[in-house]
């Protein structure tokens, strides 16, 4: 599983982060990037979870 | 437990399902909306959606768990907490071990029931269907300027409507105060939108409507008139399941409403003091109380604590806001300034920091949530 990070769209409000801080950061400018190229099996879900509450929907799971 | 049913659709609901299968959960799992799509963003509707600039697919989320049966335009009409049954509109009768009450709220009309023309701004139904009418629409009457408001009357003064938005209040002031308010009107001002003060409030006019008369004897008309004046919580389906009901499911502080039953979301009320109730129907809150709902209906303990955190998007600002609303008096300046429309200010109560907020301005969200409860040293 690969997340696609739309970052022209993310504003920035850090729920994909709060949701699965393992998988996603902001940057110092606070937008968004994925901290694992590939997402290991056991963390699917929460990597999921985490671009779901995007408000933006910048986030789109690839399998 | 073996079956968990989720009433509702929208972000709570997407948000506590996925805490679910995070955590680990197996079980089966049902979920009910009355919307014929599934899980998608709110945020866009006032805005791009609402213009054309973004499409449907622009909004949709990610998919569900392909293991969670999805029950689409369905709607939750009944429940019985002691034989544990969701009476559905269409279908089974659904019986859960665990049951998590989303099912949001509605705008608020203004028309009495059955007049035809008050548009609103909630479901992608309500965005396409303004969208719809901008192909011949002039001129637009928003009534409320509140956020939601404010953004649609940036949108549709951003695609070459003459609007006019009316409110009892100035704009924005009962939610950012007039330091912050003053600064944001400032723009719409330039662009050309017109405010009416109404004081004593507006009523409708025309059926289908066709403008607003306010109190004091003023009208207005024009080709779409769109209410943005707040919500209320969907719970009649709840009325005799012996729930606590308080314009909301009355939830503790595990999002718990009765044994093996949560509520999330803007259907979700807090009692905050003996005669006092608060819902806080915005996303941050949805998603927060989603994942709680969820963890505690599993039994993982973790109290609720509000994530008081808002944004706003209109008339070229980019309005991000930690802390409680409303804000209340002159805040700190402490990067950029108001001619320039961006800048950090950070507000105070007692000498204690208690909000903070950006205009323009990009700054790591965390920062700005621990302006809101910390001191900074002033050079």
């Amino acid at each position: 599983m690969k997340i696609e990070t739309n970052r022209a769209a993310c504003e920035g409000h850090g729920l994909c982060e709060q949701t699965a801080p393992d998988i996603y950061a902001l940057d110092e400018q606070g937008y968004v990037y994925v901290r694992v190229p590939e997402i290991p099996p056991g963390l699917e879900a929460s990597a999921e979870a985490g671009a779901r509450v995007c408000p933006v929907a910048a986030l789109q799971v690839r399998r | 437990m073996k079956h968990i049913v989720v009433a509702g659709g929208s972000i709570a609901a997407a948000t506590a399902v996925s805490t679910l299968r995070a955590h680990g959960w197996d079980g089966r799992i049902t979920l009910v909306t009355d919307e014929e799509t599934p899980p998608y963003s709110r945020v866009p509707l006032s805005k791009g959606v609402l213009s054309g600039a973004l499409d449907r697919g622009s909004v949709t989320l990610p998919a569900l768990p392909d293991d969670v049966d999805v029950h689409l335009d369905t709607r939750a009409t009944a429940l019985d907490v002691q034989t544990r049954t969701v009476t559905l509109s269409r279908g089974t009768d659904l019986r859960y071990d665990g049951l998590i009450i989303a099912t949001g709220s509605r705008p608020r009309r203004l028309a009495p029931d059955g007049r035809q023309g008050e548009l609103v701004v909630r479901t992608l139904a309500d965005a396409a269907a303004i969208n719809a009418r901008l192909r011949t629409a002039r001129s637009a009457i928003v009534v409320g300027a509140g956020f939601l408001g404010m953004e649609v009357a940036s949108t549709l003064r951003a695609t070459g409507l003459a609007v006019t938005v009316i409110d009892r209040d100035p704009p924005l002031r009962r939610l950012t105060g007039h330091w912050l308010a003053d600064i944001v009107t400032a723009a719409p001002a330039e662009t050309g939108v017109d405010f009416v003060l109404a004081p004593r409030g507006v009523t409708l006019t025309g059926d289908p409507v066709t403008g607003v008369a306010t109190a004091d004897g003023q009208t207005l008309t024009a080709d779409v008139v769109i209410s943005a004046v707040g919500d209320i919580p969907n719970i009649e389906w709840l009325h005799n399941s012996g729930l606590r009901l308080a314009e909301g499911v009355v939830v503790d502080p595990w999002c718990q409403a009765a044994p093996s039953v949560v509520a999330a979301g803007d259907v979700a009320t807090r009692q905050i003091r003996p005669d006092l109730y608060r819902r806080t129907p915005h996303w941050t809150n949805a998603v927060l109380q989603g994942r709680l709902a969820a963890l505690n209906l599993l039994g993982v303990r973790e109290p609720y604590a509000p994530d008081h955190y808002f944004w706003t998007e209109q008339f070229g600002l980019n309005i991000k806001i930690a802390g409680e609303l409303p804000l209340q008096g002159t805040p700190i300046l402490l990067e950029g300034d108001p001619s320039s429309r961006s800048l950090l200010a950070q507000w105070h109560r007692a000498g204690r920091p208690v909000a903070a907020a950006t205009v323009n301005l990009p700054l790591p969200i965390v920062r700005l949530k621990r302006l809101a409860t910390v001191a900074v040293e002033r050079s």
